[in-house]
Formats: structure tokens, C-alpha cells, sequence
């Protein structure tokens, strides 16, 4: 059994991890000093935060680091009570086998401010025993009593060169053949997320061919929502029914948040300005509004209302401006 | 006595307001008295506007009435019989006939009014029997069909107007002194329903020779029988601040009630800038829900009211002069139909998020590229192995099955822990026991996992077990096919311990 290839090819120790050089050293001088402050990952998806939070675990626990590791995820460990409840009788006990306890709370930036609150407390009744490692994409989300306590490493996107790198040693172990340049076309579509990257390069393995660039293409597009462009092209078209009967279709069975919908919707339509399938001037002005909504789902209760709302900004209006 | 009794109209001239109703339902009745049978009656309104009161009104012309309500058991049967009496004593002409008055039938529902609708349907299709019908909400589904065959007559809320008037006969007949803004008030307050406003007055006035604003503090605003898409009417239709804040003094939440406006938008608006307009509305006022969720500053809420109520309203031009059917919000039917998929998701997800180290929403955002690698038949079961997913839940990303595993010679997979992995798929069938990975396009790895699953096969006590862990993780090898359906890996493993054991008692 292999799995998918993100996991058979995650670095199993810091010096694996590829493209947080000055980050890893930093760490590896806790290892060496056997101590570590409560650290804070932030950055985008897919750099590399929740590997070194593991491989750091590993070099510092050491034999033991398993036990005495406790990985969590804010946005899926329902409520802070929960949390709260995993830390403390994790906590409670102290490390046997290593100098501490780690705890790695993934995710915080999708924890409440309340429960942020709440967890800064635990942090600080357990500075004895145990260490926190905390991730979180936005660093501005997170309260600042949490920051101050808090040694905060910022993950950069992985560069090109860095990705063709990796992605070129897993093709190798794997015996995939792949044309040149695409596996440039892979990190093009990956955005310097590792793991979009080598899910792309193992999809389209899968299809059992070369990889060249017409097949990343291919999947990439394959993978990629179309219903978004429906849930525009709909509302271009006039047909505001139809429009948000497919936004909400799209947010149960999908589940997905209002915010990523708002991403999707904004990529969909830079796209259509690139087509020249919408004119610069309709560009501009539905930017405006994308961005206006991106703001208020923030702020507002029900995203799904402001994202049906942005909607009504595309339909055709009699009145020319 | 109630005054809602002694004061109930005696004539057909005395009903207030619903004049055009009053006439029909006048000239209805003369067709009977002439010996014309006419279609059935079906008055639809609001509580306290004189549904009942009308019904009872029209039976003196009839020679006899039978009424039936919410609390009678309304079976098939009852019906069928009270009519089978009715038409028994029916001479076929006029003042024979008795009629049927039926009170609530949108409230006929379950196993005690089984047939209840089926009875009714009969009636109207003989078509002999004067039948009146009630019914508060126009939109319940339970009416949808008799409407069609019925003649829908629709009684109105009484105007505030109308009911003072009322009032203040009331308290000139029961000699109590009143000023007027306090009938106003509780006539107000009554929004149409009149049966209320005179229980009110009743409540403040029975036995007092004055009553004052004091007495109005005694009294609760109204209960909130109102249906919300009175309210959501009111919010489309009307242009008047008045009536719409008023309308929106409901006990629901106002995120449930924004909701319900919200969806009925684009039902009754037909203008894009109107929707565009509207729908800025009850985007601001989602916001400043959001903003009193956030600050837990529930004075915000006067925002999100006025803009989801008057905002939205002003977003027309004019008022649509038109019936729209409203609808409650496709998101919660939407939620409840897609309930399987989305647990499926969710589990999916949770699985591979554990093995991947993410939260469900970033292991969800992968499932594109897992679903082209859940293709190819060997890549797939790899990673069903791997992330434990059973034949439902591979679902997610496939529509058929994974493929059984190819059987193979067993001594050779286990003694030996070959690396010579992909053979071709002719083997006795006779050794069906191992189980085991046949690939193609992923030679390296069929290798290693056969290593690792052969190596501790030695013992030769262990050989069972392993083998029995095996099938376990295939999911769908040749012994657990039969049981495969539905059980989790988990009952299948045990099952398999229970087959180890007795072997090795054996």
C-alpha cells in the first residue's frame, strides 16, 4: 500500500523540506538546544507547515516523539470545548521519553476570537510541560495576546525551480516519464502550493501516459470547477433563477465556503477578461463589486447571501451606463 | 358570555367589511335555493376575519347544516357517512338539502384524517351536497388541489377602520367610557383579526365602566400566528413603512426571516434592477447581522429589520399587480435532499484529512485530482487501502466498483515475498486464499507493497491471519464479496478474527 503520492513523498525530516531554507535553520538550532518557544506557522496552502511542524516534532521528541506529539485541527474539532478537552488530558500527563510535549494545532485561524481566547489560556497553564506549534494561513486573524506569545515563521510560496525540483525526483522514484517543460506547467498551475503540485503530477500519471503539458492541461481542467463558470454564465445571461439555484447547489453538495466561492467566482472572471469574453470596462466594474462582497462576507452572517447578492450585479440591466 | 358570541353578526348585512365576498357567497346560496347545485365553497383567510361566522350565517337556508372541524375526527368514514345521512334525508330540491360545512381543511393531515382529502374530493365530484370549506392559508399544499375545484372565495383582514367602529358599539352597548386611541390601539394590534380585538376589549373592559391606556399593559400584542409570507407579502407588495415594520414583528429569528424575503426576491420582483436593488437590501442587512453576532451588540438588529423590510421594498418601482407563488428558501430543502451526499463527503473527507494531515475543507479541494486517480482499477484500491474507505464511500470519486483483486498463487506471494509483482491473471482458481495486487502501470509499487505484506508471512501460524488482514484491507476479495455490502471494515475484521480463531482451534 502507497497512498497518494503527497504522503509517500512528505519530507520525513527537516532536511527534506524544500523551500523554507532560512526557516529550517532557525529550527534546527531549537533542536539543538533542546528547547523550543511556542511557534506560529503562517502562510498559504501547501508550503510546507504542517510537514515541519511534523519533522520538527521528530527531531526534537525524538524515539518517542509520537506519543508525545498531539495534532490537532481547529476548523474540523468541533467547537473550543473540544479542543480543550484533547489539550488538558494531553497536558495533564507528563513527557516520558522526550524533555516535552508538543501540540500542534492546525488551522487556528478558523477558530472563533472567543475560542482563540479560551486557547490562549491553555497555552499559558501548560508553558511547563508542553509547546505549542500553531498554523494558520493569516497570521491577521489570529488575536494578538496569541502572537505575543508566539515565535512567528513566515512560510513563503515555494519558488518554480524549488517545485520542478521535487516534482522531477518523485517522477524519477516513480518511473513516470515526463516531457520538458511539463512539469513547468504543473508549478504553473500550482501557485507554489506543493501539494496541488504533486497531486496534479500524480493525476495525471494515473491517466498511464507521458506527462506533457497537453495532458496537465487536461486534467488541471478536468479538476477544476466548471460549475462556477455555469453559475456566472447564467447570471450574464439573465437567468438570476437558474444562477443562484446552482450557487446553492454548488455550496451543500460541495460544501463549499462562501469565501473560496467568492475566490473561484473572481478567477472565473479574471479569465473571461483574458478571453476578451467580457469587455475591460465590465471587468473593472464587476471587480469592484467581487471585491465589495469578498469584504462583507467577512462581515456579514450568511455568506450565501452576499454571494446571491454579488450575483444580481452580473445580470444585464436595460438601463445602459 | 363571550362578547365575540353576543356580538356576532345576525345578518349577512351586519358582516364587516368583505363585501364582495358577502355577495357572492349571497348569490351561491340562491342557486341552491333555486335548485341549482353550484361547485363547492371554499373561503380562504386569516383567523378572526368571519369565515365561521359567514357559514353559520348562510345554514338558516338550508334545512339542516353538519359541521366538522379540527377536532373531529375526520376519517373517511365520518365524512362518508354524515354525507350517506345528508343525502338520505335529501329531497332533490332547495330547502331539502342540508349543508356541509368543513372548518380547517388545511389542517387535514396524518393517519386520523386518512382519506379525509379523498371523502372531500367525492363530494365535490357528485356534486349534490352544498359544502362550504375554511381554510386559513391559501398556500398550504394540503388545499392545492381543491382550489382548482372549488369556488375559492377570499375573505379579507378587516380593516382597523372597521373594527373600531365595531369596538366602540361594543362599549356604548356594555355602558363602558372609553377614549378612542385605545380602541384604535387594540384594534392595531388585532392586524385584521377581529375575533381578537373583541376578546382583547372583553379582557380590558368586562365589568369596568371606564377603561384606560393603563388597562392596554394588561393585554400582550397579539400572538404570532401570523404566517411569515403575510409578512414577506407585505414586504414585496406595499410601499408603506408602516405597514412593513409592522409586518415584521414576528417571534421567528431575523436571520430566518431575511432568509425568507431574500428567496422570494426574484419571485415577485421581474426587473433586474429591482432584484439588483433589493438584494444590496438584504445584503446590508446581513451584514449588520454579522456585526451583532460578532460584537454580540444586538441593537444592530433595528438595521437589519428596516433593510430587509423597507429597503426592500423600495427597491420596486412599482407594485407588481400580480399573483406570486412564494416559496420558503431552497437552501434548507436543498440541505435536507442532499443529506446522504454531503455525509458522504464529510466522511470521506474526515478520513483522508486524518491521513493527510489536513481539516475535511482542504482535503475536500483535492477531491478533483482524487477522482481522476481513482480511474485506473489498481491506483484506486491503493488508495482505498490506504485511506480506508469502503465500497460506499469510494463512491466519491468513482461510480463502479473497485475491481476485485486478481487471485494468485499463494505459496509464491508469501513464502518467497516476491518482486516479481505483476503476473499475468491465469491462476488456478483452487488458490484463491491469497489475495493480491495485480498492477500494470505501477510496477515499483505493487513491489514494495507485496514486500511488506509477505515478509512476516513465514511462520507459518501467522499465514492465516495475515491472510485474513489482507482481504481485510482489499475489502473485496473473494471471501468477504458475500458480506461486503454495507459492513464496515471494522465488523469485517472481526468477523475475520472469529475465522482465525476457530482455525487455530482446529
Amino acid at each position: 500500500m502507497n497512498g497518494p503520492w503527497v504522503e509517500k513523498y512528505r519530507p520525513q525530516n527537516l532536511d527534506e523540506v524544500v523551500g523554507q531554507d532560512h526557516i529550517i535553520q532557525r529550527l534546527k538550532q531549537y533542536v539543538n538546544e533542546e528547547n523550543m518557544p511556542n511557534l506560529m506557522f503562517t502562510g498559504p496552502a501547501g508550503v510546507g507547515k504542517t510537514t515541519t511542524a511534523i519533522a520538527l516534532a521528530k527531531a526534537m521528541l525524538g524515539e518517542y516523539w509520537k506519543q508525545n506529539f498531539l495534532e490537532l485541527n481547529a476548523s474540523d474539532a468541533r467547537g473550543i470545548d473540544t479542543v480543550r478537552k484533547d489539550i488538558k488530558s494531553f497536558c495533564r500527563l507528563k513527557a516520558v521519553g522526550s524533555p516535552f510535549r508538543i501540540i500542534f494545532l492546525d488551522e487556528v485561524d478558523n477558530m472563533t476570537k472567543d475560542a482563540q481566547h479560551a486557547l490562549r489560556r491553555e497555552m499559558e497553564m501548560y508553558t511547563k510541560t508542553s509547546s505549542f506549534i500553531l498554523s494558520c494561513n493569516y497570521s491577521s486573524k489570529i488575536i494578538d495576546p496569541i502572537q505575543s506569545r508566539c515565535a512567528i515563521f513566515r512560510f513563503a510560496p515555494i519558488k518554480g525551480h524549488q517545485i520542478v525540483g521535487r516534482l522531477e525526483q518523485i517522477a524519477k522514484k516513480e518511473g513516470v516519464k515526463y516531457t520538458p517543460g511539463s512539469l513547468e506547467s504543473i508549478v504553473y498551475f500550482a501557485e507554489g502550493d506543493m501539494r496541488r503540485a504533486v497531486n496534479i503530477l500524480q493525476s495525471t500519471a494515473s491517466m498511464g501516459e507521458e506527462i506533457t503539458e497537453e495532458n496537465v492541461h487536461d486534467v488541471v481542467s478536468k479538476a477544476k470547477p466548471k460549475d462556477v463558470r455555469r453559475i456566472v454564465n447564467l447570471a450574464l445571461d439573465g437567468d438570476f433563477m437558474g444562477a443562484r439555484d446552482l450557487l446553492r447547489e454548488v455550496m451543500v453538495v460541495q460544501g463549499t465556503s462562501g469565501e473560496d466561492m467568492v475566490t473561484q467566482i473572481y478567477q472565473e472572471v479574471s479569465k473571461m477578461a483574458m478571453d476578451d469574453l467580457i469587455s475591460s470596462k465590465e471587468y473593472v466594474d464587476l471587480v469592484e463589486h467581487i471585491g465589495e462582497y469578498d469584504f462583507r462576507i467577512r462581515e456579514g452572517a450568511n455568506p450565501r447571501i452576499q454571494l446571491e447578492a454579488l450575483l444580481t450585479k452580473f445580470l444585464p440591466k436595460e438601463k445602459a451606463d | 358570555m363571550l362578547w365575540t358570541d353576543k356580538y356576532r353578526p345576525q345578518t349577512m348585512d351586519e358582516v364587516l367589511g368583505n363585501k364582495k365576498a358577502v355577495e357572492e357567497i349571497d348569490e351561491w346560496v340562491e342557486s341552491w335555493e333555486h335548485g341549482e347545485p353550484r361547485k363547492c365553497l371554499l373561503l380562504i383567510g386569516p383567523p378572526g376575519t368571519g369565515k365561521t361566522t359567514l357559514a353559520h350565517l348562510i345554514s338558516v337556508f338550508f334545512s339542516d347544516h353538519i359541521e366538522l372541524n379540527a377536532s373531529d375526527k375526520r376519517s373517511f368514514d365520518i365524512i362518508m357517512n354524515t354525507v350517506g345521512e345528508a343525502s338520505a334525508s335529501t329531497s332533490l330540491f332547495g330547502k331539502g338539502r342540508k349543508l356541509i360545512i368543513l372548518d380547517e381543511v388545511d389542517g387535514l393531515h396524518g393517519n386520523e384524517d386518512r382519506g379525509g382529502i379523498r371523502a372531500i374530493n367525492k363530494i365535490i365530484k357528485e356534486g349534490h351536497h352544498p359544502m362550504i370549506m375554511m381554510a386559513n392559508d391559501p398556500y398550504s399544499k394540503r388545499i392545492t388541489s381543491l382550489k382548482s375545484k372549488c369556488q375559492v372565495i377570499k375573505i379579507r383582514k378587516v380593516h382597523t377602520n372597521s373594527i373600531v367602529a365595531l369596538l366602540k358599539r361594543i362599549c356604548i352597548k356594555e355602558g363602558v367610557d372609553f377614549e378612542e386611541h385605545i380602541l384604535r390601539t387594540l384594534a392595531k394590534r388585532s392586524r385584521g383579526d377581529l375575533r381578537s380585538a373583541i376578546n382583547d376589549l372583553q379582557v380590558i373592559a368586562q365589568g369596568k365602566d371606564k377603561i384606560t391606556s393603563d388597562d392596554l399593559e394588561v393585554i400582550s400584542q397579539k400572538d404570532d400566528i401570523n404566517n411569515i409570507f403575510d409578512s414577506v407579502r407585505t414586504v414585496l407588495k406595499s410601499k408603506n413603512p408602516r405597514h412593513i415594520r409592522d409586518a415584521l414583528r414576528l417571534e421567528a429569528q431575523p436571520g430566518f426571516i431575511l432568509e425568507q424575503i431574500t428567496e422570494n426576491i426574484p419571485r415577485e420582483y421581474e426587473k433586474p434592477e429591482e432584484i439588483e436593488k433589493a438584494y444590496d437590501a438584504v445584503a446590508e442587512a446581513d451584514v449588520y447581522l454579522g456585526r451583532a453576532f460578532h460584537t454580540r451588540h444586538y441593537g444592530y438588529w433595528k438595521y437589519t429589520y428596516d433593510l430587509m423590510g423597507v429597503g426592500v421594498a423600495m427597491a420596486k418601482d412599482e407594485t407588481y399587480k400580480k399573483f406570486s407563488r412564494y416559496a420558503s428558501s431552497t437552501f434548507y430543502s436543498k440541505l435536507s435532499k442532499n443529506r446522504k451526499k454531503r455525509d458522504l463527503r464529510d466522511r470521506v473527507a474526515t478520513k483522508m484529512g486524518e491521513k493527510m494531515h489536513t481539516s475535511r475543507a482542504v482535503a475536500i479541494e483535492q477531491f478533483p485530482y482524487f477522482e481522476i486517480m481513482f480511474q485506473p482499477e489498481d491506483l484506486a484500491r491503493d488508495l482505498a487501502d490506504y485511506f480506508e474507505l469502503d465500497d460506499a464511500e469510494v463512491k466519491q470519486f468513482r461510480k463502479r466498483k473497485i475491481k476485485k483483486r486478481k487471485t494468485k498463487k499463494a505459496p509464491k506471494a508469501k513464502m518467497k515475498g516476491t518482486k516479481t509483482s505483476s503476473k499475468p491473471k491465469a491462476e488456478p482458481k483452487s488458490q484463491k486464499t491469497t489475495s493480491k495486487k495485480v498492477s500494470k502501470g505501477y510496477k515499483d509499487v505493487e513491489t514494495e507493497t507485496i514486500t511488506k505484506d509477505s515478509k512476516p508471512k513465514n511462520k507459518a501460524g501467522e499465514m492465516k491471519k495475515k491472510k485474513n488482514k489482507t482481504e481485510k484491507k482489499v475489502n473485496n476479495s473473494s471471501k468477504a464479496a458475500s458480506k461486503d455490502n454495507g459492513n464496515s471494515e471494522k465488523s469485517q475484521s472481526k468477523d475475520n478474527g472469529k475465522q482465525v480463531s476457530l482455525f487455530s482451534f482446529k
